[in-house]
Formats: C-alpha cells, sequence, structure tokens
C-alpha cells in the first residue's frame, strides 16, 4: 500500500511502502508542488533507492529556487537508510519524537 | 521456502507477501524486515532493469541461517553481472553532484551481513545473508 497527499496542515503526507513500484506515483505527485515542500514521513513504512531517486531529484529541482524538501517525523529504520545514504547531510530531517 | 516472480515491478508485493509469510513461519525478528525487504527488492530492481535478455521468471529462495535469513535470487538465461562488484556511490558528494540511481546496490553491500555472487550455465545467482545481532536475540 502507498499513498502519498496533501494534508491539512499543508505538508504531504507520505504513506506506506515507497518502492519501485510506486516511485512514478510519487514522482508524478512531487512534480506538481513548487515551494517548500516539507514531507511528513510518520506512516512511511518503507522506502528503497527508488524512492530515494524521487526524494532527490524533487530536492534537486526545488533548490534551484532556494526552496527544497524537509523530511519531518522520520523513524528510526528510515533514518537510517537516509544516513547510509548521505540524505542527512542533503536534507533537513527532523526525527520521529519517540 | 521458494516461488518464482516474472519480471515486472509489480511483483514486489508478492515477494513482500513471501518474506511476511517466512518470517512469520520461523518466527524471525521483526528488527530484520526492512532490510531482507530492501535488498530483496534492490537485486531483483536490478535483475529486471539490466538483465532484458531473459524473459524466465526469477527464483528467489528463502532458508533460516543462525539467527537470521538466507535469500538467493537466481536470473536464467542472462549475462554475468556481479552486483557485489558495483561502483562506490560517494555519498559524501554535495547536492549539486548527486544523481538518482546507483544507490541500490550500495545500500544492499552495506546493510546485509554477507553476500555471495555465482554464475554458471547462463544463470545468475545472488544470496545474501541477514543475521539478527546476537546480543538482540
Amino acid at each position: 500500500m502507498f499513498e502519498i497527499e496533501l494534508t491539512d496542515t499543508g505538508h504531504i503526507a507520505v504513506v506506506g511502502r515507497l518502492d519501485a513500484a510506486q516511485a512514478v506515483k510519487a514522482q508524478e505527485f512531487l512534480d506538481q508542488i513548487d515551494g517548500q515542500c516539507v514531507l511528513d514521513l510518520s506512516r512511511l513504512d518503507y522506502i528503497s533507492s527508488a524512492g530515494l531517486g524521487v526524494l532527490l531529484k524533487t530536492h534537486k529541482r526545488l533548490m534551484d529556487s532556494h526552496q527544497g524538501i524537509k523530511l519531518i517525523n522520520v523513524n528510526h529504520h528510515i533514518h537510517d537508510i537516509f544516513r547510509y545514504s548521505g540524505f542527512d547531510k542533503l536534507f533537513e530531517i527532523v526525527p520521529a519524537s519517540s | 521456502m521458494e516461488q518464482k516472480f516474472s519480471r515486472n515491478f509489480d511483483e514486489l508485493k508478492n515477494i513482500v507477501a513471501m518474506t511476511e509469510a517466512f518470517f512469520r513461519q520461523r518466527g524471525l525478528p521483526a528488527g530484520l524486515r526492512n532490510v531482507v525487504d530492501l535488498a530483496s527488492e534492490e537485486l531483483f530492481v536490478n535483475m529486471v532493469t539490466y538483465n532484458t535478455e531473459s524473459d524466465e521468471d526469477i527464483l528467489i529462495q528463502m532458508v533460516p541461517c543462525g539467527h537470521g535469513i538466507k535469500v538467493s535470487l537466481t536470473d536464467y538465461d542472462v549475462e554475468r553481472f556481479d552486483p557485489t562488484s558495483a561502483g562506490i556511490v560517494d555519498v559524501d558528494a554535495p547536492l549539486s553532484e548527486r544523481t538518482p540511481g546507483g544507490l541500490g546496490l550500495y545500500l544492499v553491500l552495506k546493510m546485509v551481513d554477507s553476500i555471495h555472487y555465482e554464475y554458471r550455465n547462463r544463470q545468475s545467482k545472488i544470496t545474501f545473508i541477514c543475521e539478527q545481532d546476537i546480543e538482540h536475540v
């Protein structure tokens, strides 16, 4: 299961498993976003390199206009993937509180 | 446990279901799941993406191994490609030098406990092992 949607707070909720089968859906959604982009990953269970590619491509596009992606509520496992990938040096990341 | 999968990303959900069933059946620690899912996906996707000369299904086998799991993926009628010799990704590079792609095999090599490649009779077989840290068992 994978969903990506705009929330009432103006954040973008990324939910479920962002794998190679869902990367196109995520990319198509994020391609429509302009300006500062806050992704709420509190309900993201899993991400693979295909999902990382989507985040990186979108971040680079938005950074061209000095915006970019902020990742919030990042759980321990997803944070490990970001750390191994060096994404913790590229993105502003706010870990989950617990 | 073993199962064949067609060369389609839509099969990823079925690979996850197979892994889930194996973990449940064997009582393996949930903490291993994400690494096993990640390695299985990256290796399967790599085979589907680059071994385009084959129409054969890809075989995935799972067996218990110590406090963890050994997973093999076998691709039939393909050229040799050893994922364990994949290029190094500079994860310290600045954003301007980072490009999507290349991270999958890097993550696999970084996160699994061991990995082995063999190629024989046009069959490409990659096997990885993930084990729970003994202090967490």
